[in-house]
């Protein structure tokens, strides 16, 4: 991210706007982490509930063999997921060396990546071959899932909000300095949420790896 | 987005302008709060309506198999409640941002004309900081009172072992919504008003890291509580606020407005804490070192960290409810795989740092406002913010204590015995560093001064029972009386709530310019102090001789007592009546100014005007000193508000080479 250069006479106003600038900058990087304690916290209840009724295995009725959701589809979701995640993050190094056409491009593979994903989890709950109390596993697969989609969806609209914020964006902001103030901080706004938003889809890519390996391999 | 940072045209004074202006259009085509209560009806009949067709579709209307209690209603009751709080949203303009910035139009803010003018901006989803605390502010006192009425209704019940006002189903009902309400809704009763509307202006910032989070946060909690209410209208629930399964998921469709209201004030604390933490991290003004930060902001800065991580547990226990009610889950049922003990482990795992997050900001505000009422500095500063900070961290290893008569392994209970009494320790720091700065102080008796002596008075009562009950035995012998009901509501009510009153009393100048009367304030604090005490001392004794909560009979020689704390109960229900007139009569009727500062304090927020100015201050200050320096020889100003050209760049520098550096 390019750093912010403040002239050595400034006046207050001008000040106090690289200041809160700054603030903001760093507010987008805390904001991120922050954000994914508070989804670990959520996660790691599920993550908590499966251990624990698999513990219990009350009535015998932790996992039967007709509660066992499609593997394939699992692990198409699964793999979407995490490509679309590995995706931005390798275009978000292209976009700091100031190739945002790279960037736009991988952005777009990865918005679609994603979106399908969120399509083939909802086709996942509709067609789920057995009932959603069938067993302790069931419940635990059916209460993640949406929950999950519902991140994944958000987290599309985000990067779907970020494709459209950069378009306006000229290549040549990408590369060099900006002559003014107003377009500098547009440019390093731009890219604190963009590195925010990389750290939080693949946060979240890092969860669905998790849940495909609980729900398919551990259970 | 949720952590998308606020572009500068979005952000006006005190932390932004409305999200939508409404540029030329008429008042009642903006969005505001009544295109919101339009929003959320249409939402409710359409989310009912779609349940009801899922429910006939699917044929997922069977009653939920082993529990014969389950309605096939809850579908339309949940969809209409989920889509009304969607509605709700979008009447208020929340979502119209993320659309203009999906078709890639610049999010709205531009014009100036409706930022900080007249009542309405109250009534709106409005991104200033001080416009939200004022929203919080009032918001809480009227969850409280609601929620205060129905305790009196539940001890005019308790006025006789045998003869009833309401049936044991309507009792019970009643001993529910006024428990979760309570512990729901006064979870942000400090935060929600003082945590956003001060903090800003504490650290010396101009404006917050999220404005529109932290104003989405707020207006959940009108929909969080009038979902609540609605359970009346359903039914109710008969399982208190704890809403154990399987009781939980066998009720009719009453618990569905428990289950969606709890989780959508889980989601308004963890936004609320998520905004305040950034804000703390990242908008300190050049000088404002965590060293010299004020108390008040540390016990924000805990609860927050607690909001953030315990509310997604608590949302994730409503939604697993949820699913066992619509989806048909077993998350709780043991017959189908699950086990109503993971309930009980997810909720206290919330519920037990809930407990904290009540304590934490009382905590916060006595240690702030005794200084200024002592005139000395604040007796050992940095025990006072380790003591917060280990209150938060133990608060997380102690919430098996709540199920040691309720199928805890018992090899378990002495690690959570002590777990429990550990606890003990920080927050006895808090009273430690209290009596050290009372040592041999001049203390002024003023209104917000007399609550705080008597929240320690009070927290401690409720904390000393707490160690006994942290005890096994004692904890089995008194498991599930009035006992424990004395103890928590010592400890929140009392020491929480006392906070708050103190609170109030205190920042009400700074918030509005105007001083609450002091002779009603005394009047207020007495009656209070004396009836609250006597409502629920007595209650230790009623539950030593075995009453049990939520049963609206009992022995008929426990009357005498019963009846004691009934009337005690009532003075104390007018004592609040006596501050909601106070605050009416001098913020409606009388409104005398108070501009400058009249407590004397050192406080940042105490050197601006009262109210602070659109932008809190003219300039970035520089903080030059602890804000706790009282009767100390030759203490520098507490900031200097308006620095020369330069301080703050090299603040920038100094921080840009740590971080380059780091």
């Amino acid at each position: 991210m390019a750093e912010t250069t403040a002239p050595s006479a400034m006046s207050p106003a001008e000040e106090e706007a690289v200041y809160y600038h700054e603030a903001a900058l760093n507010s987008a990087w805390t904001g991120a982490r922050l954000a994914a304690g508070g989804m670990s916290f959520l996660f790691g209840c599920f993550v908590f509930a499966f251990f624990y009724l698999k513990a219990l295995n009350s009535h015998g009725l932790w996992y039967t063999s007709a509660s066992r959701p499609q593997l394939w589809l699992g692990t198409l979701i699964m793999v979407l997921v995490v490509a679309s995640a590995l995706l931005q993050w390798a275009v978000l190094q292209m976009i700091k060396r100031g190739n945002k056409s790279a960037w736009m491009a991988g952005a777009v593979v990865a918005l679609v990546l994603g979106l399908a994903a969120v399509v083939c989890s909802i086709l996942q709950l509709m067609y789920i071959p057995f009932w959603p109390g069938a067993s302790g596993f069931a419940s635990v697969f059916v209460g993640f899932t949406p929950v999950f989609l519902t991140f994944a969806f958000c987290a599309m609209v985000w990067l779907e909000i970020l494709i459209m914020r950069a378009r306006p964006i000229p290549q040549i902001s990408f590369v060099e300095q900006p002559p003014t103030f107003a377009e500098a901080f547009a440019v390093q706004r731009f890219q604190a949420a963009l590195s925010s938003f990389t750290f939080v889809w693949n946060y979240l890519a890092a969860v669905a790896l998790v849940a495909w390996i609980l729900f398919y391999f551990v259970h | 987005m949720a952590i998308e940072t606020q572009p500068e045209r979005a952000q006006g004074a005190g932390g932004g302008l409305p999200a939508e202006g409404g540029g030329g259009r008429p008042w009642w085509a903006r969005p505001a709060i009544h295109t919101a209560i339009v929003g959320a009806v249409v939402g409710y009949l359409l989310g009912h309506a779609l349940g009801d067709y899922l429910t006939g579709a699917t044929g997922a209307a069977n009653q939920y198999p082993n529990v014969p209690l389950s309605d096939s209603e809850d579908w339309p009751i949940v969809l209409g409640y989920t889509l009304a709080i969607i509605g709700w949203l979008a009447g208020l303009g929340v979502f119209n941002d993320i659309l203009r910035q999906m078709v890639g139009r610049p999010i709205s803010g531009n014009g100036r004309a409706h930022q900080n003018s007249g009542l309405a901006r109250f009534f709106r989803y409005e991104l200033d900081h001080k416009v939200v605390g004022i929203q919080y502010l009032v918001g809480m006192i009227i969850y409280f009172c609601t929620a205060g009425l129905l305790a009196m209704a539940m001890r005019t019940e308790l006025l006789s072992p045998v003869n009833h006002v309401f049936t044991s189903q309507v009792y019970i009902e009643i001993v529910g919504e006024h428990g979760t309400m309570m512990m729901m809704l006064m979870t942000s009763v400090i935060v929600g008003p003082f945590g956003n509307y001060l903090v800003p202006i504490m650290i010396g910032s101009k404006r917050v890291a999220f404005p529109r989070i932290e104003a989405l946060s707020f207006w959940l909690t009108p929909m969080a509580f009038l979902i609540l209410l609605s359970g009346f209208m359903l039914g109710g629930f008969p399982f208190g606020w704890t809403g154990y399964a399987p009781l939980s998921i066998q009720a009719t469709v009453g618990a569905d407005s428990y289950a969606v209201a709890f989780g959508l004030m889980g989601v308004s604390v963890a936004l609320a804490g998520f905004n305040i933490i950034v804000t703390v991290i990242c908008y300190r003004a050049p000088g404002m070192r965590w060293g010299r930060l004020p108390m008040f902001v540390w016990s924000m800065v805990s609860t927050s960290f607690l909001f953030v991580l315990a509310a997604p547990v608590l949302f994730a226990g409503m939604y697993m409810l949820i699913m066992d009610r619509t989806a048909q889950t077993a998350f709780f049922e043991d017959s189908l795989g699950g086990s109503s003990y993971l309930y009980e482990n997810v909720f206290w795992f919330f519920g037990h740092p809930e407990v904290y997050i009540l304590a934490l900001p009382g905590f916060g505000i006595v240690s702030e406002l005794i200084p200024v009422f002592c005139r000395k500095p604040l007796f050992a500063y940095k025990v006072a913010g380790a003591g917060m900070i280990g209150v938060s961290l133990l608060s997380f290893f102690v919430w098996q204590h709540h199920l040691f008569d309720s199928g805890i392994n018992p090899d378990m209970r002495p690690l959570f015995m002590v777990t429990t009494e550990l606890i003990s320790i920080p927050t006895g720091f808090i009273y430690l560093v209290a009596l050290g700065t009372f040592w041999k102080a001049k203390i002024r008796f003023r209104v917000p001064m007399l609550f705080c002596i008597a929240m320690y008075f009070n927290f401690l009562i409720g904390g000393i029972s707490g160690v006994y009950l942290s005890d096994v035995p004692a904890d089995t012998t008194e498991h599930g009386s009035f006992f424990v009901m004395a103890h928590f509501h010592y400890t929140i009510m009392g020491g929480l709530i006392f906070a708050f009153m103190a609170g109030i009393y205190y920042w009400l100048p700074k918030m509005t310019g105007i001083k609450l009367n002091e002779k009603l304030g005394l009047w207020h604090f007495w009656i209070m102090f004396i009836a609250f005490n006597s409502t629920f001392l007595p209650l230790f004794a009623v539950g030593d001789a075995g009453q049990p909560r939520r049963v609206f009979e009992y022995a008929t020689n426990l009357q005498g007592l019963n009846d004691w704390v009934s009337i005690s109960s009532y003075f104390l229900g007018f004592s609040i009546l006596l501050f909601v007139i106070n605050f009416v009569w001098s913020t409606v009727i009388v409104r005398e100014r108070e501009v400058g500062n009249p407590w004397q304090s050192r406080g940042l927020e105490w050197q601006v005007s009262s109210p602070p100015p659109a932008d809190n201050f003219d300039q970035i200050p520089v903080v030059l000193s602890s804000p706790y320096d009282y009767g100390v020889k030759d203490a520098q100003p507490v900031a200097d508000l308006h620095p020369p050209a330069g301080v703050v760049t090299a603040a920038i520098m100094s921080a840009d080479a740590a971080r380059v550096e780091a």
